[in-house]
């Protein structure tokens, strides 16, 4: 059985990608800063802080004693604050750098070292259209992606002598707690610059992680992809 | 979270073993033959080693594994001076047995 770890499963896309990957019999090693809402023989959930070193080094000790290898890393969890530049506290900032950035970066670190001996190991990390748009009020979310989209393409050349692809998808606004409290009107503004302007849904971020993990993409790595035709 | 099993604080005789045998495993995997039956004084990264980076990779994730099997303890060999030529820790497998040590004694 593939077994495919995800980053913030409580909720969310990290919930339907979880349970998408359940349905198709995959083994679901999930995570999140509070306890589980998905309930399946193949779940597996650890309560963790992504940005919390030791933490995420014991989780993926604990999966290397339960499961031995794993087949495929999601770095969806994160977190956004939509404010402008000149009322962000530092506090703010360090909170969505440690989740978004450090957080991907550690569970990049730690699950490669298990995907060693996988036949198709894949990373996808999540970035946002956030960052090619340039979207006011995102300042520090949108630079974390950034981060994000580097560390990609880098850690695809570093990885790729361990046959591991590293992508990253980048979706459009899905309804999901990650906008709430965003008024409509800047909503309507953002998806007005989408090429496609509708909201996204978990089942368009599904397809685009079901490409990049599929066995025939082992060709394509360090590339992002934008949702809702953004460039 | 699951607790990772109890630690057992090893001496540095117990650690060199665990070096060595991870090494010797690792010369096997990718057939480097100056490796094959490693010792304290054998050369593994940097100037006199055999080992290309992603060699030292795998050394480095087969020696973590191994660690937390065998003593109980979750250690990350990754420091921000582990790579420096002067202070490198993956000179031999004395200075990794020593690194390996240190981080569990931590």
């Amino acid at each position: 059985m593939k077994q495919i770890v995800i980053t913030g499963t409580r909720k969310g896309i990290g919930r339907s990608l979880a349970e998408h990957y359940l349905a198709l019999g995959w083994g679901v090693i999930g995570c999140s800063r509070g306890e589980p809402s998905i309930e399946h023989a193949q779940y597996r959930h650890y309560s963790v802080d992504v940005s919390d070193e030791v933490a995420v080094i014991e989780m993926a000790r604990d999966v290397k004693r339960q499961f031995g290898e794993v087949d495929v890393l999601l770095n969806n969890a994160g977190i956004a604050s939509m404010n402008h530049c000149l009322l962000t506290p530092g506090s703010t900032v360090n909170s969505i750098l440690q989740t978004n950035v450090v957080g991907t970066f550690l569970f990049c670190r730690e699950f490669a070292k298990l995907m060693r001996k996988a036949e198709q190991p894949r990373i996808v990390n999540f970035t946002t259209v956030a960052h090619p748009l340039n979207l006011e009020g995102e300042a520090i979310y949108a630079a974390s992606k950034a981060a994000v989209e580097s560390l990609t393409r880098i850690m695809a050349r570093e990885l790729a002598e361990l046959g591991i692809t590293v992508n990253a998808v980048g979706p459009t606004p899905v309804l999901t707690d990650l906008i709430k409290g965003v008024s409509s009107e800047k909503m309507d503004a953002l998806l007005a610059r989408q090429a496609i302007p509708r909201y996204g849904k978990p089942e368009d971020v599904i397809n685009a992680v079901d490409f990049f993990i599929r066995p025939e993409s082992d060709f394509i790595t360090g590339q992002v992809l934008y949702l809702g035709g953004v460039t | 979270m699951p607790k990772a099993e109890m630690l057992i604080m090893p001496n540095s005789e117990e650690v060199e073993t665990l070096v060595i045998e991870s090494v010797r495993l690792l010369a096997e995997d990718f057939d480097l033959a100056a490796l094959q039956q490693p010792n304290s004084a054998s050369a593994l990264y940097g100037n006199e080693g055999v080992l290309d980076s992603m060699a030292l990779v795998n050394l480095i994730a087969d020696i973590e594994d191994a660690v937390s099997e065998k003593f109980g303890a979750s250690i990350t060999l990754a420091n921000e001076k582990a790579m420096s030529a002067r202070q490198s820790p993956f000179l031999n497998v004395k200075t990794l047995s020593q690194a390996v040590l240190e981080r569990i004694g931590s």
